[in-house]
């Protein structure tokens, strides 16, 4: 006998009407709880022993992994009755991992950032230690480092990091041989660089390698134009918190050079595919398939690690070339003034992490980025220099940097999470040709 | 599993291709039966589909690194070499590995405890209360673990389970509840209520029945549920990206994730590390293949 | 089947044989509390939480309404919701010709039959994360086995999801339709045989029908499952190009995750639940699906 089919009647009303009832109470019931223990909260890391250090994972990590060995053997270390665990977070991931970290119970006590922008929230939320004061206190730590560096991260004119790896402007590197077959030099004009950028494509090498799966290289081609057309201070409206600035016709003029350079395959049919942090990107340029890549200064380490031979012998180094008629210095840098150590209030152990960051002040660990290929950010680095793997590059650094009458901080970081996201992939749209110039421009006024 | 439960008909009396027999005796039961060459190359053109893949990603695990950036993917490893499979596996594998393990037997055992005593419950007890559970899980089977994800979290965070193994095993398995409580259902109102009643003349207690009599005639259902809330757990992916962070409490799909990142362009160790990850499920189908697939088929069937 | 002594359906109507023997309704307690603290509790804070603004690192703030005007005003939301749907109408029409024509064909008790359907199984025993990797290497346009940039052109992304997606799945819903199939009275085909219809028309009119029950089951798991598709998104092409396959949870994804405004990432996975119920409920009314008893019913 099949049984009925039919939908049952009458009961509905009330089974939904209770069922209604118990879900709101113990949602009521909870959120009451949550808003209860919402503020007030036990610290990051458990037990006092040992704090945890969020560091961004990729080659350069060995550097502080050497630092945290050392601190935990030091006496320093025994004085502050604490050690540190360093925690490597894979690069694509390393900011939505902090933020979820932060808002968790077990945040770490020390984290790495890029200042600026980069923090903001975590300032206005309380999660980030005003380190003004600290600094001003200790010797080590007050001319441990270059003012003007130390400041780039700041807050409203506070200090809330200590600079931790090397300077990291971006710069456009070459590939030599390359270079020597076709008879390229490094372009100093927009126009030199068209010229050579024709010649490679017959050549049938891609002029740039462009890891535009990960938004943030493509952003660095907009820093720059922009910077060389109308100068730091376009960027700096938009900083600042007028998103009118968007309608600044640098960055328009910028916007249309981009995709001048994308429809004649300046970047190859692939970029948008190929990704730099893992690798995708590095190894396009060092196997030759490329024949330039604009990147940070941390692409010297990222190919001595993957590709030593190409970093040794055949990469080369120029600065961002000069576009006639722009208001931009040439001199001009853009990129990441350095990356920074902040503590979270609630730590344990605050004597321990101050002592740590204290390492990153020290002359041995100066020496350890130095043998890396960075340039430290450190009051010693320009003496320490001669001893770099690379001496040249290192020195080629230090006085980019040295003589720029300006160092934009990138604009994602500048802008924090939130408008960063939305600008990446704004950008990601005018890159893979899916918002025209105009249409960039209006979209990224509507950033707020 | 064949569900062949009528009689075949006779074939007396009847010409060949009326009685499903052809000309030289052989017996010829089911149109299907019949040799389809459309379908049978349909087939191979989908069996191609399948296998090159698989042929390419076991083919590039064996290669090594610097040639597989140059050559020709397709052409097998002219030294085929084990590095990959090396590297990963002293990347934390066995770790992602048995991570994985503890969530799926731990989701598993907490679905059945708490769904068999329910499908039970509304199956037997016809009341308002076990409708409404049941329409509540009914509808439970829209609800996307996406959208929840946000709240979840909070909730994780508040609970000081963050960053932890049961962060992920305790959103897995109530995910995978409303699918099991269907299946379940389903499978014991096969049980016949003479059954129940005859035992119930006995004087069993509703415990009694449910070991005695109910478990035993689920064993389908069950073995279903089990393989339904294992493999949610082996391939969730969601919970664990978000709930977790570090080294510890890492499975083996977020290890697989991260190593996009640590292996990149090693595309031989990053394709090795997927054909590790595919080996344990490969084995239990190797010696449970029948039970495996009885089980899945059965999830259609609600 | 034996006969069930059932009333009209659940939760009351015609009197029942209430007998000793019964299970308490308290045995289904712990479920539906373990459910609804993990799974309707959250729904509910999804909700409470799209009309706050909460960056993850402070206390949620009521903004009231201006998360759902956002959504209601904000392009993405259309596109997104477009797209979805585009893929799985897309997903279903592949899946589905495919399984069911694979299904019906293994239903077949030949040997070789047999073999080909063991081989074709092992997709399915792969993890969605497994398999986005495995084809985001295949596809790597400088080191994979196709060169081209597929993955940069919106319909080379937008067919490299739904074909990973049937790659993942067309295994499972052929064991589906091939239990379906299998199920088929024989009589059926001999009567049609006898009265001298062909292997096409026999299918047409016999086996389809037939798998009425089966093809709607395939099809609300199918439904439900490509809303699911967020692996294979986020690892193959990260919503693009641009945002050209940006799917909704995708979306929510990163408004959440990445903008950390988990206010709007909330208004946005309410809006999920809604219009994945509804169109659940929707499947079920339409097809009876609720109201199916046991297993044999389904097959």
């Amino acid at each position: 006998m099949e049984s009925n089919r039919g939908r049952s009647t009458g009961s509905t009303g009330t089974a939904f009407s209770r069922r209604w009832v118990l879900g709101a109470g113990a949602s009521a019931l909870l959120t009451t709880g949550l808003s209860a223990c919402g503020s007030g909260e036990g610290s990051g890391g458990g037990g006092g022993e040992t704090i945890t250090a969020f560091v961004y994972g990729d080659d350069a990590v060995k550097v502080q992994a050497a630092a945290v060995e050392r601190f935990n053997r030091s006496t320093a270390s025994k004085t502050a009755k604490g050690k540190i665990k360093l925690e490597k977070i894979p690069g694509s991931d390393y900011t939505p991992k902090l933020r979820t970290a932060m808002g968790s119970p077990s945040a770490p006590d020390v984290f790495f950032n890029w200042g600026g922008g980069s923090i903001k929230a975590y300032q206005e939320a309380g999660k980030v230690l005003d380190l003004t004061d600290i600094i001003q206190k200790d010797p080590v730590l007050k001319s441990g480092f270059l003012p003007s560096v130390l400041a780039a991260g700041d807050l409203k004119g506070r200090h809330y990091g200590i600079p931790m790896r090397g300077m990291q402007p971006v710069i456009l590197f070459y590939n030599k041989t390359v270079f020597a077959e076709q008879k390229l030099q490094p372009p100093t004009t927009w126009d030199q660089l068209l010229a050579n950028n024709a010649k490679l494509k017959k050549a049938g090498i891609t002029p740039f390698a462009l890891g535009g799966s990960d938004l943030w290289p493509e952003l660095m081609w907009l820093e720059y134009l922009t910077d060389r057309i109308g100068g730091p201070e376009v960027f700096r409206r938009i900083q600042d918190g007028d998103a009118e600035g968007w309608g600044d016709p640098a960055i328009l003029k910028a916007a249309e050079m981009v995709k001048t350079l994308v429809d004649d395959g300046a970047f190859g049919s692939k970029f948008s595919s190929v990704s730099y942090v893992n690798g995708g990107a590095p190894a396009v340029f060092a196997k030759g398939k490329a024949a330039m890549h604009l990147m940070g200064s941390w692409e010297y380490s990222t190919q001595l690690g993957k590709f030593p031979d190409f970093a040794k012998s055949n990469l080369g180094w120029a600065a961002f070339p000069a576009i006639a008629g722009g208001t931009g210095d040439v001199r001009n840098v853009v990129g990441n003034p350095t990356n920074y150590w902040s503590i979270n209030p609630r730590t344990q152990n605050k004597d321990a992490a101050i002592a740590f960051l204290m390492e990153c002040a020290s002359e041995a660990y100066a020496k350890d980025l130095v043998a890396l290929g960075d340039v430290p950010t450190t009051s010693n680095a320009a003496a320490l220099l001669s001893s770099a793997p690379n001496p040249e590059y290192a020195k080629f650094q230090y006085d980019m940097v040295q003589q720029a009458p300006a160092f934009t901080l990138s604009w994602d970081q500048a802008l924090g999470d939130e408008l960063g996201t939305k600008m990446h992939t704004e950008i990601g749209k005018l890159f893979a040709g899916k918002s025209s110039p105009s249409e960039f421009v209006s979209a990224c006024k509507g950033l707020k | 599993m064949s569900h062949d439960t009528l009689p075949r008909p006779t074939t007396a009396g009847k010409r060949p291709e009326q009685s499903g027999r052809r000309p030289d005796g052989r017996r010829r039961r089911h149109w299907t039966k019949r040799a389809n060459p459309l379908a049978g190359l349909g087939s191979v053109v989908w069996l191609v589909i399948v296998l090159i893949p698989i042929y390419a990603m076991l083919s590039a695990s064996l290669t090594s690194q610097d040639k597989a950036l140059t050559g020709n993917p397709l052409r097998p490893p002219a030294h085929p070499t084990l590095d990959n499979y090396n590297t990963v596996l002293h990347s934390g594998f066995w770790h992602l590995l048995s991570n994985t393990v503890i969530v799926a037997v731990t989701v598993v055992a907490i679905v059945l405890v708490l769904c068999v005593p329910l499908a039970y419950v509304a199956v037997r007890t016809r009341t308002r209360w076990s409708g409404a559970a049941f329409r509540l899980f009914l509808l439970g089977v829209a609800i996307p673990a996406q959208a929840v994800v946000v709240p979840l979290y909070l909730l994780i965070a508040e609970l000081d389970l963050y960053d932890s193994l049961l962060a992920v095993i305790l959103p897995t398995a109530a995910f995978a509840m409303p699918v099991s409580v269907l299946v379940l259902t389903g499978s014991l109102r096969d049980i016949s209520e003479d059954l129940y009643e005859a035992m119930a003349l006995d004087g069993a207690s509703p415990l009694r029945m449910l070991f005695q009599l109910t478990i035993p005639l689920t064993k389908g259902g069950i073995s279903t549920v089990v393989i339904y809330s294992a493999l949610q757990a082996w391939n969730g992916f969601l919970f664990p990206l978000i709930f977790t962070q570090s080294d510890e409490p890492r499975v083996l799909t977020l290890g697989l994730f991260n190593f996009v990142s640590q292996f990149g362009v090693n595309i031989p160790a990053l394709l090795a590390s997927v054909v590790l990850s595919g080996i344990p499920i490969f084995a239990v189908y190797l010696v449970a293949r029948r039970a495996l697939i009885g089980g899945l088929m059965g999830v259609g069937g609600k | 089947m034996s006969s069930t002594v059932t009333s009209g359906g659940f939760g009351g109507g015609k009197t029942v044989k209430v007998r000793a023997g019964r299970p308490n309704a308290v045995w289904a307690l712990p479920a539906v509390l373990f459910f609804t603290f993990f799974a309707v509790v959250p729904m509910g804070l999804a909700f409470y939480l799209s009309f706050t603004k909460w960056d993850g690192l402070g206390d949620p703030k009521p903004v009231g309404f201006a998360n759902w005007q956002k959504l209601l005003d904000d392009p993405r939301l259309t596109q997104s919701l477009g797209i979805t749907l585009m893929l799985m109408a897309a997903s279903w029409v592949f899946q589905t010709v495919i399984s069911l024509l694979l299904g019906v064909w293994a239903a077949g008790h030949q040997r070789n039959r047999a073999i080909l359907s063991a081989i074709f199984f092992v997709p399915f025993l792969l993890s969605s994360t497994a398999i986005a990797l495995l084809f985001y290497a295949l596809l790597d346009p400088n080191f994979g086995i196709i060169r081209e940039n597929t993955l940069g052109s919106t319909s080379g992304a937008f067919l490299a999801i739904v074909f990973v997606g049937g790659w993942q799945f067309i295994p499972f819903h052929t064991l589906i339709y091939q239990g379906g199939a299998r199920q088929i009275p024989q009589v059926l085909y001999q009567a049609a045989a006898i009265d001298g219809a062909g292997r096409y028309r026999q299918f047409f009119s016999i086996t389809l029908p037939q798998l009425r029950h089966t093809i709607t089951t395939s099809t609300v798991l199918m439904v439900v499952g490509s809303l699911t598709y967020f692996e294979t998104v986020l690892i193959l092409t990260k919503g693009g190009p641009g945002t050209d396959t940006a799917i909704l949870p995708y979306l929510m994804y990163e408004a959440g995750f990445k903008s950390y405004d988990f206010g709007y990432a909330s208004a946005i996975a309410s809006f999920l639940v809604v219009a994945a119920t509804g169109l659940s409920l929707i499947l079920v009314r339409l097809t009876g699906f609720g109201g199916m008893r046991s297993t044999r019913e389904g097959m």
